[in-house]
């Protein structure tokens, strides 16, 4: 990584931040005189800045693509920085002489011996050799003509003064420029050489008593750590010399820092922000408030560094414990969060799971950050959802899963959000029907927009229960029928389909009645397949489509796919209401279609699962009706209708029920099933 | 041509007129007009270049056809030239081609008018009071001669040759003109010239109007460009001047009878008028098979059409305009809707006259295609208006006919249906009494006397329903025809079909009751009605909207005849039971099916129980499979039912098992087809109850409306809720209205204040217990240090590279020096040397 930035990112962060960071330097000493200081702890301050700088780039660039890609349906973004106290801390914290230093070399494992033994290694261990040989060259060249030694000199020491003369900084002597490095005190920490021994020592040190002093070059160590690598040439790299002592290091503060902190602050497990904040202005705070700062901010600059899914997620489970203590600092926790948002899109399942429980555990314990989150989700889950594809139809189902978390931790607040949201859709429906111009109608016809009503179906669903959420309600529902108005024919079955799934979601959380069948007719209808066999299966998958491209149409794989999809969302119709006593009614005019396609259809696979369901609801009817022949209510007496079956329904052992449970279940590892 | 050629040559004529000459000493054989004359007195001629007309006055009679001969060739030339700049603008709007007389009476010019006046600064007062087509052609001679100041030598050198042999004189300078005008200057210039002919008619029509002659010469331009704004121009100067009579043709007394010089004038005008415009029109008809001026020339007629369907020649505009609508060309094919439209609407401009005329053309155009046409063709009708008692005193009027005619009737295309012949003779014998009386009525006087007004009325309704009656024919020949073809594009077959049949329900009143009994069994046998042995109703190829529709006619039909006619619609009951359940969403047409409902259901008096029990159940369980338009159409039908047939409200109650009646049928059978078989009585509509959990409200509370008629006795009804028609009540749920309507204002949710707790409500706990099971120890250990690894490796790789770097540089740095001692080593030499010398 610190590769990659290259020497001119270093180069320009050295000459443009390196003025800001000497003034922020001078601000504190005004400030801390009182306090010792060791020379060359400002060195860092350019470094961090860089980083800072960079995790910033990455995450507008992502930004701006998002937006690009988002026509309209994004909830503005107002990216005010807080740059405030960003600057004006400094990672290093002075550190207690009287700590224990142990300065061994029992460093058996050297980086070389270790497991990686990868191309790096070798072209270093490449270089290393031919550097032997110039500088050879170079000796015999020296001792040939001595005179050449001072010409060089001479030359060396004009590059050097070009140097300076370019940085116009350099005086300062603070930069790490190489030659420079020995004017920093030999005694400095920042080169003191750590151990294991050390580590274990001051690790010990801490367990004991948080309030150690010793904790503080923990921190430091940690800090360094955290920052290795991203300035190759700095002094602290030195100070890890086995790759143990890392892990030590790392691993020790993740694990322990928490408990550490609470028991510093004393707060406990469930303190919520409030408590922090009061406990800003107390005495305690202020000895501890440099040392969570370092804390946090290094642990950010760990995760922006770290590269594999693994760690990240353990890092962000170790975080997630102190999510809390990130009230504290606002600047701090809206980077924690453009970071989290970053690892939340990606890819990796157990990766986004765990920054999606930090994210959580942020947005529900700082009010703050509530709608940062909610804004920031939701264009995230815009931008990802843009490309459905057979691989990402999970992780686009698990995206809107946490989306629907978070917008149900308030719901108050998220349902502004939502009529907003559903606003647009409405808009952008009612403009494409007014016109019915092509442009308009790809608005629509596109899975930003039907993953966007998805969303809202299952925000819906999941909250229907507990709030009045009827006016949203009935804007999706209204949104819903116009898209399927609008699109119709057998190419946008798939869109059709999802349509349907969402009704029955809908139906099913808000016990409401959803005349299904009327957008399946045209699954059921019969059609002509093309008599020539194609030479390829093509695999026809709906989840993944929204239109059906036209050259698969007539093919007998679609029409396949097409009835079993049906059987799918119908018999999941069916099942809502197999406990009802009009069941027999409902199936009528479906189960009228289904035996003639079941007559009329030449493709032989779809002769056995039509069957099927024809005869399950054939049997759930009959059932039925000779329940109800029995009782002696009448369709107005509203509390008996309801009460109906309802032992059996809660029982759950009619066979409809078993069928569209066994039904459920087939589809599903066929990955077909995308709600 | 030969007339026009001989106007040009008088035109000719006076261009080259000496100017000194006074025009009463003018003894030419062409003769001159008063406006002419007056004209000429008016004007003086000294603005005009002397040099021009210098070159003419010499010239003698015999060069005029030479002359003539090159303005030909120059045209040719010019149009030529000009192809590349047609792409620029090919339609130039009649508004921009000609100036605009405003409210005030001046005359508003274009821009292009603008820029010809600055050039012309001087001739333009004399357009402004009305310049004539001599005018513009001699600004031609102006146009080319100040084009040709550049070239002023040549022109010195053909004044010198003045004297030299004339004929050769006038090729050369016609040459040389036309040599310099390029292109672009042709196509201005006979813009603007086409704006003043045009101004001037507008203004003066009376004295202009052999300007008409020269603008019609000018649309016979080579370049397409000019003629269409030719066209454009004479439309509106046509537009304008067009008489509100019809101008008639001289008779050989009147003509021998001397008349006054006014009389004389306005005869002049009229003939040159109604000379013009045929020709005009002739032109029209003949561009319009061009495909480049297809659009601009059935625009002209049918604006021609819209402003003066009472003047000459509108036979051969209708014929036109009726042809083209069924023209594939969407924008020409609405224009002539349009046009037509206007036409039957205001009947008040020709009398009706066009209006049969239109009927006719349009029927003979059914006929001449085989019904194979874009259904707009015949939609137009749907515009007709006829009097409300035209039915009535008809059999009155029949008895004043005369049979005499009656051998004529044979000579006649044979009738789509042959029933009623008698009837059709006698009405085809009044229509031809009828026209010869109109015809000198017309002559006479300009108000139609109801009677006439109803004679035509009644010719216009028989072609129309002629038409009607072909279309339903061809259908049903077709249908049995390709019986065995599928039916995956129904209607596509039958383009005419559907209007046809909108068109027959909406004059159903006026349907002839001899044609009745006919009409029924044919809407019967379309809308797919076998009797029961043939075969499935698949065999029909109409569609379901289609077949309703037919419904729909049949019982209009029945019901606007008073309902005396003795037809058994059973039929159609069953079909529409049937139908129901073919109806797709999307496929076909909502508002026909709730249409449907409303007539054969809605509007009926007493139904027959078993019927109306068995529609209420098959209503109701539609319902519940359709959407909310649809279901509130059918719960609006099922209500009205339960009302009218109050003994059919046992359904809503369960009594012992299934419906109380006993009838025929002891079972309910909900795929009989037979509504009397279904044995509806026995149901219960359960259906309702799940109707009232429908997620649309007015479905919800219609179906516990329904459901309160229960506990109502036979005679009340509930309290009524929705006091609509089926078909405005799916009209009002269908989900365009839903859309078009405004969005509702920002929703204001008030909701309980809660936050929740801490539990999950979307993700599958089992997800989340994945999340929580902490990394492996030892593969936490090793992935940390390789990460290590990895970034150490990287910074030493950096170290090094700095080194080899630094390293390489000193090396090189040695030839450098190298090259740095030999130059001190010369320089030191060379100062040793000099030192030396």
């Amino acid at each position: 990584m610190a590769k990659k930035l290259g020497k001119k990112a270093r180069k320009f962060a050295r000459k443009n931040l390196q003025s800001a960071a000497k003034r922020n330097r001078k601000i504190r000493n005004q400030f801390n005189n009182r306090r010792p200081r060791r020379g060359g702890s400002g060195a860092r301050e350019d470094g961090d800045e860089d980083v800072q700088q960079r995790v910033d780039d990455a995450t507008m660039a992502t930004n701006d693509t998002a937006d690009a890609l988002i026509d309209g349906l994004e909830f503005p973004e107002d990216d005010i920085e807080i740059d405030a106290d960003l600057s004006d801390s400094d990672g290093y914290l002075s550190e207690d002489p009287g700590c224990p230093y142990y300065s061994d070399s029992e460093d058996g494992d050297d980086v070389k011996g270790s497991i990686m033994q990868d191309g790096l290694d070798r072209q270093n261990d490449d270089m290393n050799l031919d550097i032997e040989k110039q500088k050879r060259k170079l000796k015999k060249l020296l001792d040939k003509d001595p005179e050449f030694a001072n010409f060089l000199e001479k030359w060396q020491s004009e590059l050097e003064s070009y140097r300076s003369k370019e940085d116009s900084d350099e005086e300062d002597g603070m930069d790490s420029m190489d030659d420079d490095d020995d004017s920093n005190d030999a005694n400095s920490p920042d080169t003191k050489i750590l151990t294991t021994k050390t580590i274990s020592e001051w690790c010990q040190l801490v367990s004991k008593d948080p309030k150690s002093s010793a904790l503080r070059n923990l921190l430091n160590a940690f800090r360094d750590a955290c920052r290795y690598g991203v300035h190759s040439d700095s002094p602290s790299m030195q100070r890890f010399q086995s790759t143990r002592l890392f892990y030590q290091i790392i691993s020790f503060v993740l694990s322990e820092s928490d408990n550490i902190f609470r028991a510093l602050l004393e707060i406990s497990d469930d303190a919520n922000k409030g408590q922090i904040m009061n406990l800003r202005n107390s005495k305690k705070w202020q000895p501890v408030d440099p040392l969570l700062k370092s804390y946090l901010r290094n642990s950010l600059d760990l995760l922006s560094q770290l590269t594999d899914n693994r760690i990240l997620s353990f890092v962000l489970t170790r975080l997630r414990a102190s999510a809390v203590l990130f009230s504290a600092y606002p600047s701090t926790s809206s980077r924690l969060l453009k970071i989290l948002f970053r690892l939340w899109a990606s890819g990796d399942q157990s990766l986004s799971l765990s920054a999606f429980l930090m994210i959580r555990q942020v947005a529900a314990l700082l009010p703050d950050c509530l709608d940062l989150c909610l804004t920031k989700a939701y264009n995230t889950y815009l931008a990802s959802t843009k490309l459905v594809n057979d691989r990402n139809t999970k992780h686009i189902d698990f995206l809107m899963n946490c989306l629907v978390e978070l917008y149900s931790l308030d719901v108050q607040k998220s349902c502004e959000r939502a009529v907003t949201s559903v606003g647009q859709l409405n808009a952008i429906l009612r403009q494409a029907s007014k016109t019915k111009e092509k442009e308009d109608l790809r608005k629509i016809d596109n899975w930003q927009y039907i993953n966007c009503v998805n969303l809202w179906v299952r925000f819906l669903c999941c909250n229907y229960k507990d709030y009045n959420l009827n006016p949203l309600f009935s804007q999706v529902l209204q949104v819903i029928r116009g898209v399927a108005h609008l699109f119709p024919g057998t190419r946008y079955l798939p869109l059709r389909l999802k349509l349907v799934q969402m009704l029955n979601e809908l139906s099913t959380c808000s016990q409401m009645f959803f005349p299904i069948p009327s957008l399946l007719f045209d699954c059921l209808e019969f059609r002509e397949v093309s008599q020539k066999e194609q030479t390829q299966k093509t695999k026809v998958n709906f989840s993944s489509l929204l239109k059906v491209p036209k050259n698969l149409l007539k093919s007998r794989d679609f029409q396949e796919e097409c009835v079993l999809s049906a059987i799918q969302v119908l018999s999941a119709h069916f099942a809502q209401w197999s406990y009802h006593v009009s069941f027999p009614e409902v199936a009528t005019i479906p189960l009228i279609l289904l035996k003639r396609l079941h007559e009329q259809t030449t493709i032989e696979s779809l002769h056995r699962p039509v069957k099927r369901l024809i005869d399950q609801v054939n049997e759930n009817k009959d059932f039925i009706e000779r329940k109800r022949e029995v009782v002696s209510f009448s369709p107005n007496d509203k509390a008996s209708v309801d009460s109906f079956l309802q032992e059996e329904k809660s029982s759950g052992n009619a066979s409809f029920t078993r069928f569209y449970a066994s039904i459920a279940e087939n589809r599903q590892p066929r990955g077909r099933k995308t709600l | 041509m030969g007339k026009r050629s001989g106007s040009k040559r008088k035109d000719k004529n006076k261009v080259i007129l000496p100017p000194e000459l006074p025009p009463e000493v003018d003894d030419d054989a062409v003769d001159v007009s008063d406006e002419d004359i007056e004209f000429y007195s008016r004007n003086e001629f000294h603005h005009f270049d002397q040099e021009p007309i210098d070159r003419y006055v010499k010239r003698t009679a015999g060069d005029e056809a030479e002359v003539e001969r090159l303005y030909e060739e120059r045209e040719k030339r010019k149009a030529l030239r000009r192809p590349r700049e047609e792409n620029d603008d090919l339609e130039v709007d009649p508004v921009d081609a000609l100036p605009i007389k405003n409210l005030q009476g001046e005359l508003v010019y274009n821009r292009a008018k603008k820029a010809r006046s600055e050039e012309n600064t001087g001739s333009t007062k004399s357009q402004e009071n009305g310049a004539d087509a001599k005018q513009g052609i001699n600004k031609d001679e102006q146009t080319g001669k100040s084009k040709n100041k550049k070239g002023g030598d040549k022109v010195k050198n053909t004044q010198s040759h003045i004297e030299v042999p004339k004929g050769k004189l006038h090729s050369d300078v016609l040459e040389e003109v036309k040599e310099e005008l390029s292109a672009e200057e042709l196509f201005e210039k006979k813009k603007a010239q086409l704006a003043e002919l045009g101004m001037a008619m507008l203004e003066e029509p009376e004295s202009n109007i052999r300007s008409l002659n020269d603008m019609l010469s000018i649309s016979n331009d080579k370049d397409q460009k000019v003629v269409k704004l030719g066209l454009m121009s004479l439309l509106a100067v046509f537009k304008d001047i067009i008489p509100s009579y019809r101008i008639r043709q001289l008779t050989e007394k009147e003509l021998a009878v001397e008349v006054s010089k006014e009389v004389k004038k306005t005869r002049y005008y009229e003939y040159t008028l109604i000379r013009c415009y045929k020709a005009y029109l002739q032109k029209l008809i003949s561009l319009e098979k061009q495909p480049h001026f297809y659009s601009v020339a059935v625009r002209c007629m049918c604006a021609l059409l819209d402003t003066a369907p009472h003047f000459n020649f509108r036979e051969s505009l209708l014929a036109s305009v009726a042809k083209n609508l069924s023209s594939s060309d969407d924008v020409v094919r609405k224009m002539c809707c349009e046009t037509i439209r206007s036409v039957f609407i205001n009947e008040g401009k020709h009398r009706g006259e066009a209006t049969i005329e239109a009927v006719r053309l349009i029927a003979d155009h059914v006929k001449l295609n085989d019904c194979q046409l874009h259904p707009d063709s015949i939609e137009v009708f749907l515009s007709l208006r006829f009097d409300e008692d035209l039915g009535e005193d008809e059999t009155e009027e029949q008895k004043v006919k005369p049979k005499k005619n009656k051998h004529r009737q044979n000579q006649e295309a044979p009738k789509p249906l042959p029933v009623s012949d008698k009837k059709k003779t006698r009405r085809e014998l009044i229509s031809k009494a009828r026209e010869e009386v109109d015809a000198d009525l017309r002559a006479v006087s300009f108000t139609l006397d109801p009677k006439e007004r109803k004679g035509i009325q009644r010719e216009t309704l028989s072609a129309l329903f002629e038409t009607y009656f072909r279309i339903l024919k061809h259908s049903m020949s077709t249908s049995n025809l390709r019986s065995k073809a599928n039916i995956v594009s129904p209607g596509a077959s039958h383009p005419l079909l559907a209007p046809c049949l909108e068109g027959l329900g909406k004059f159903s009143h006026l349907i002839d009751l001899d044609f009745m009994g006919e009409l029924i069994a044919c809407l019967k046998k379309l809308s797919g009605y076998s009797d029961r042995q043939d075969g499935t109703p698949h065999d029909n190829t109409l569609s379901v909207s289609e077949r309703m529709q037919c419904c729909i006619v049949a019982f209009k039909v029945w019901r606007s005849n008073l309902e005396a006619l003795n037809v058994d619609l059973q039929d159609f009951f069953v079909q529409l039971y049937n139908l129901i359940l073919e109806y797709r969403p999307d496929r076909d047409r909502g508002e026909v099916l709730a249409d449907a409902l409303k007539t054969l259901l809605w509007e009926g008096k007493q139904q027959d129980m078993l019927r109306a029990a068995a529609f209420i159940k098959r209503l109701a369980t539609f319902a519940l499979s359709f959407g909310s338009a649809e279901a509130i159409a059918a719960l609006v039908t099922l209500k009205h039912l339960l009302q009218k047939n109050s003994k059919c409200r046992n359904m809503l109650e369960n009594d012992s098992g299934g419906g109380s009646l006993s009838c025929l049928v002891a079972k309910y059978n909900p795929e009989a087809k037979d509504p009397y078989l279904s044995g509806g009585l026995a149901s219960v509509l359960w259906e309702l109850s799940l109707l009232e959990k429908h997620y649309d409200i007015s479905v919800s509370s219609m179906a516990s409306n329904i459901l309160s008629m229960a506990t109502l006795n036979p005679t009340q009804n509930p309290v009524p809720i929705l006091n609509v028609n089926p078909l405005e009540a799916y009209r009002d749920l269908s989900i365009e209205r839903e859309l078009s309507k405004p969005a509702s204002k920002a929703l204001s949710l008030n909701l309980k204040k809660r936050r929740r707790g801490k539990e999950f409500v979307a993700l599958n706990p089992e997800v989340l217990r994945k999340a929580d099971c902490s990394v492996d120890k030892q593969e936490l250990e090793e992935k940390l240090q390789s990460h290590f690894a990895v970034l150490r490796g990287i910074s030493e790789n950096e170290r090094l590279r700095a080194e080899l770097n630094h390293t390489l540089s000193s090396i090189n740095m040695y030839k450098e020096y190298k090259k740095q001692k030999k130059k001190n080593m010369k320089s030191k030499i060379i100062r040793k040397k000099v030192a030396r010398v």
